[in-house]
């Protein structure tokens, strides 16, 4: 689970709130879902967190939510907006990576605190939402050293949006910008393009040399980091402003727009593969800035009428602030916390979680709930209902036991199996529990037998695609490679060592709908000094005779047993199994010094 | 007649005319006591002897009158020393005294009063007059604890003060006394052989009836025996017949289904969205043979994907991420028992479910994780849910109540969380029954709707997991669970863990 660190002198002081102890606060804190972890080297609380609430991966979030907590805060809180001044225009883009969104944000003070969190904002939105920048990654940069471009006021600019897109979506670019009286503002934009990864040059984060995107991936730590993201694509992402080349997302930004503690302006971009996203990464962005007394003002993101992705033509005006509502039943919240409110009780609850209820209209008995745009896990009524019992506090209800009435029992299969251990144990052997995945070699090699061949334990392998270890490469086919595992690691243990398991064994079967025939397979292992092929068929008998089936033993043929001293198991005239002496060359194999008597067949043979 | 050997010792040694004591007579006939009065019963019973009993009073030095009896008793002392000091001329200094007679502590009480009592002189105002007359050579209670010693009877009244000045233990015993009847006289007089000794009892023995005659060689009784190889469950395995009982007792009906699954079943179906960090191939155990499963049920996967993409209800929202079938249809080692859940509730294991319904099930789920002394690869997951009308948090509080109560678990605290599939989600605390701390005992949730409209559940389904292992570390203390589940187990851990009940 994602952790983020806090200084909890500035949660103490943008919560209001100087005076709570450390204590205090770990214990709000938790109430709110946030464990503390422990203490980092730099005196900061380590807090653990569930990754639903990702406006909570900075501590001006977390400041937010306790607000809400300490009800010092009510209701839907929307950070004010200045108008658009730059655009960014997106023409030539890569495919893979169509989106972009930005927001400009004004008269930051930024101190080293607020700037490590605005860094680590960053990278734990990369770590979750942004899906390791895959689906969207953040560059922010310092706005005083961009140079926009001057754009001659275009057609698509008078022309607005075209076509059927979702009205929330798509705002004229520039209303407020056709009123103003002084158009000269409107030529500041940035171009989100693509190009070819060895053409351009510029100097990245972290070095002194100019290098190309090519030269990035090649030899810069974090462009080696980061690589596959962009290796699959013919044309790498670019930002230009009119000097250049200044970032090459998702990978790493330009030195020349690099953000300090001396940055009062920013400017935030953010491209992916899903606009929805880096939308809401960007509102969650804006809002901590908002936090530290930044002013957000709109960017334009103009999508070209041949851009790729389906925003083709559109103008954005980003960050979008604008909530959104879910419709939630009075009756469901009364049922699904167990506990009789009122219309009051519903609306007070709401506010104290950030949101706002509206009053239920007419026979409706049912809220229309305003959510805020940093609210990213708001997907279903259900979600409110979860905000709702967490401000009500969820430990504050009375547990009830249901009153519904079912009826118990296991099913036939276990019981079959718990019957079969009862008499595995009855008859002495110590039952074991080994893993179910296993080696080829474990599984195959050291028992004699060829992968995929017609005796017991030969089916063919069920493989993993990648491993843990070479351990553990497939799901085993039989269960005597584990038994004899363990005999091997208790050679320094007194015998005799009579041991049984019945557990899983697994071969590919096109016949089946998994293509995998899994199975309950029953083993066991008589090792001792004077062990022999009497030891286990005596077992096999008592078995047999215990679930009242017919056993026969007529001779094979099986390579990890001694020939002549090797029988098939058949239960009621059915082979199911195999039951021998372990030959000599197996033992050894496992530095045994005693000879071992085994048998192995299928548990539903007893059904 | 044949009698057994301690029998016939018995007989031998005892008196026609004088009833003697039987540690007497057992130390004539070579007898431990117990075997002579064991043996005295049985004459007893068949009319050879009769017994008497008396009560006999015995009295025992304490450590303390032990001591007095070694260095003197501390007043006789201090009159020795009181008589140095002139003290039955003219008054001597009481501190001097007791230094001369090298008093202290608790001796110094003891030897004032008994001192003062016996009227071996007076103390007055911190002087010390002494009798000339007195004796302390012929002291009572120093002579009573030498007869004592030396095993000889006592003054009773003597004895009473010695006993409440706590320097001797006095005890009652029987004694039992054995007198030849005349039928022994006649039985001796007949002749009376030993019987045979024998060391086991034999199926000749018991048909003959021969085990009338004979006498059964003693055992040691206290010695080891060889050591018997008991099978037994596996610890975990008994574990999970617990929690089996516990969840069949309170409702809950098992279910199976296949470890190696399609993600449909594991994660779509769950509505995990396809790019979340856990679905990424190097967390889970996908498969690179066989890849994919044949056939999923269509209308299923249509509903499925659509709420992925598209939420349900009027309001919902789906995943702003990719889905697709192939990915839907790539098998792996099931992560979680979960998918089985899925199975059921869409009416894939056995049919269409209505409500109200408790499932469970105790079965292997795989994680690509780090595998370290509290974490396997492959572990057993307690899966169970309860499906009805309008389930609330407060049933499933309730519901987590009852059940980890069984295991000693109490004070449980529901931590607010989130999982994809649920909502609410809490995570579960509990108070360690031994140690008293906070510990996570599980996850639970309602699930989603996302979830349990596209399966077909149109009524509540709440749930919780949390793994075999912990609960099995929980209840045992087990600090590395490498050493209980898989090849590595030590047998000798194995044989010797306490049953699990």
């Amino acid at each position: 689970m994602p952790t983020v660190d806090v200084d909890p002198d500035e949660l103490r002081e943008l919560t209001g709130h100087a005076d709570t102890d450390d204590e205090q606060l770990r214990s709000d804190l938790f109430d709110l879902g946030l464990e503390y972890e422990g203490e980092t080297d730099d005196g900061n609380f380590e807090l653990e967190f569930a990754p639903d609430r990702l406006d909570r991966l900075s501590v001006e979030g977390i400041a937010r939510s306790l607000r809400y907590q300490y009800g010092d805060d009510r209701g839907v809180y929307l950070p004010s907006m200045n108008d658009a001044e730059w655009t960014i225009r997106v023409e030539g883009t890569p495919e893979e990576r169509p989106y972009v969104t930005g927001a400009v944000v004004r008269g930051l003070d930024l101190d080293e605190h607020s700037l490590d969190s605005l860094i680590q904002l960053q990278e734990k939105l990369h770590a979750t939402m942004g899906r390791q920048r895959a689906k969207g990654a953040i560059g922010v940069h310092d706005l005083t050293m961009l140079k926009g471009g001057d754009v001659e006021p275009e057609s698509d600019q008078s022309s607005g949006p075209a076509g059927d897109g979702d009205p929330t979506d798509v705002a004229d670019p520039s209303p407020s910008l056709r009123s103003d009286s002084a158009p000269v503002q409107v030529s500041k934009s940035i171009r989100y393009t693509g190009i070819d990864p060895e053409s351009e040059r510029f100097v990245p984060l972290e070095s002194d040399q100019e290098m190309t995107p090519a030269d990035v991936l090649e030899d810069h730590h974090i462009g080696v980091e980061y690589a596959d993201l962009v290796e699959s694509m013919d044309r790498v992402p670019a930002i230009y402003d009119s000097i250049g080349l200044f970032s090459f997302p998702p990978v790493i930004n330009g030195r020349r727009t690099e953000v300090t503690s001396d940055s009062r302006d920013l400017f935030i971009e953010m491209t992916g593969t899903d606009q929805w996203t880096i939308d809401h990464m960007l509102s969650i962005v804006c809002y901590a800035l908002d936090a530290r007394g930044g002013t957000i003002e709109a960017v334009t993101v103009e999508y070209a009428d041949d851009a790729p992705g389906k925003h083709a033509g559109r103008s954005l005006v980003r960050p979008d602030f604008e909530t959104k509502t879910k419709t939630v039943a009075h009756d469901r919240i009364e049922t699904m916390l167990g506990v009789d409110l009122d219309q009051q009780d519903v609306a007070d609850l709401a506010e104290r979680a950030g949101l706002e209820a509206s009053a239920p209209q007419d026979e409706a008995d049912a809220y229309d709930i305003e959510i805020p745009p940093y609210r990213v896990d708001v997907m279903h009524p259900v979600d409110v209902i979860d905000d709702l019992g967490r401000a009500y506090g969820f430990n504050t209800l009375e547990p009830r036991y249901p009153d519904v009435s079912t009826v118990g029992g296991r099913h036939d299969r276990s019981r079959l199996e718990n019957a079969t251990r009862d008499v595995l144990v009855g008859l002495g052997f110590e039952d074991l529990l080994n893993f179910y995945m296993i080696s080829e070699a474990h599984n195959y090699e050291r028992l004699g037998v060829d992968p995929g061949s017609d005796v017991v334990g030969g089916g063919d392998p069920v493989t993993i695609q990648e491993p843990y270890s070479e351990d553990y490469t497939m799901l085993r086919s039989w269960a005597l490679p584990s038994l004899m595992l363990v005999l091997e690691n208790n050679t320094h243990r007194s015998y005799p060592q009579d041991l049984a398991e019945i557990g899983l064994a697994a071969e590919v079967d096109a016949s089946e709908n998994t293509n995998v025939a899994e199975h309950r397979t029953v083993a066991g292992v008589v090792a001792r000094y004077d062990a022999s092929y009497e030891d286990a068929k005596a077992r096999l008998q008592g078995i047999a005779a215990n679930f009242d089936t017919t056993l026969a033993t007529p001779p094979t043929d099986h390579p990890t047993f001694i020939d002549g001293r090797t029988a098939t198991i058949e239960l009621d005239g059915e082979r199911v199994g195999v039951v021998g002496e372990v030959h000599p060359e197996v033992l050894v194999e496992y530095d045994l010094e005693v000879p071992v008597a085994a048998f192995e067949f299928r548990l539903d043979a007893l059904e | 007649m044949r009698l057994p050997h301690a029998q016939v010792a018995i007989l031998e040694a005892a008196d026609a005319n004088e009833a003697r004591r039987i540690e007497a007579v057992a130390a004539e006939a070579d007898l431990k006591p117990e075997t002579a009065t064991g043996a005295a019963f049985a004459l007893e019973a068949e009319g050879l002897v009769t017994l008497s009993e008396e009560t006999v009073e015995s009295a025992e030095l304490t450590e303390e009158g032990r001591q007095y009896l070694d260095e003197e008793l501390p007043e006789l002392r201090f009159y020795r020393a009181a008589i140095e000091a002139g003290a039955d001329d003219s008054p001597a200094q009481m501190g001097q005294v007791i230094g001369e007679a090298g008093l202290d502590g608790e001796a110094v009480d003891i030897a004032l009063s008994n001192f003062a009592r016996k009227g071996y002189g007076h103390i007055d105002s911190g002087e010390v007059t002494a009798d000339s007359d007195a004796d302390p050579d012929a002291d009572p209670e120093a002579a009573a604890l030498a007869a004592l010693d030396a095993g000889n009877a006592a003054d009773s009244d003597v004895l009473d003060r010695l006993e409440q000045r706590n320097l001797i233990e006095r005890t009652e015993t029987t004694v039992r006394s054995l007198r030849l009847t005349d039928d022994g006289v006649t039985a001796l007089m007949e002749g009376v052989a030993v019987a045979e000794t024998v060391g086991q009892v034999t199926p000749e023995l018991l048909t003959a009836g021969e085990w009338r005659d004979v006498e059964f060689a003693e055992y040691n009784v206290e010695a080891d025996a060889e050591d018997v190889r008991t099978g037994k469950k596996h610890v975990l395995r008994q574990q999970a017949e617990n929690v089996t009982d516990v969840l069949v007792g309170m409702g809950f009906q098992e279910m199976q289904g296949p470890t190696v699954d399609a993600d449909f079943w594991i994660n779509d179906c769950l509505f995990m969205p396809q790019d979340h960090p856990a679905r990424n191939h190097w967390d889970r155990f996908a498969l690179s043979r066989p890849s994919q499963i044949d056939e999923l049920p269509e209308d299923l996967v249509e509903r499925v994907e659509a709420a992925h993409r598209e939420g349900v209800g009027p309001d919902g929202e789906g995943y702003h991420s990719p889905w697709d079938l192939d990915f839907a249809k790539a098998l792996a080692l099931r992560g979680h028992t979960t998918s089985m859940t899925a199975r059921h509730l869409s009416g894939e294991a056995m049919g269409d479910l209505e409500p109200p319904q408790r499932f469970f099930s105790i079965e292997k789920a795989y994680r690509n994780d780090t595998l370290d002394a509290t974490h396997l690869l492959e572990f057993f997951q307690i899966e169970g849910w309860v499906m009805a009308e309008d389930l609330s948090v407060r049933d499933l509080m309730g519901t987590f109540e009852e059940f980890y109560a069984q295991f000693g678990i109490t004070d449980l605290q529901f931590k607010p969380h989130y999982n994809p599939y649920t909502e609410p989600s809490f995570e579960l605390f509990g108070r360690h029954p031994e140690t008293g701390e906070l510990i996570e005992i599980g996850n639970s949730g309602i699930f989603r709707p996302e979830m349990l409209d596209p399966l077909g559940v149109d009524c509540d389904v709440m749930a919780w997991g949390l793994a075999l292992e912990r609960l099995l570390m929980l209840v045992t203390g087990a600090e590395d669970i490498r050493d209980v589940h898989g090849t590595l187990v030590d047998l000798d851990f194995l044989r010797n863990e306490e049953v699990l009940y």
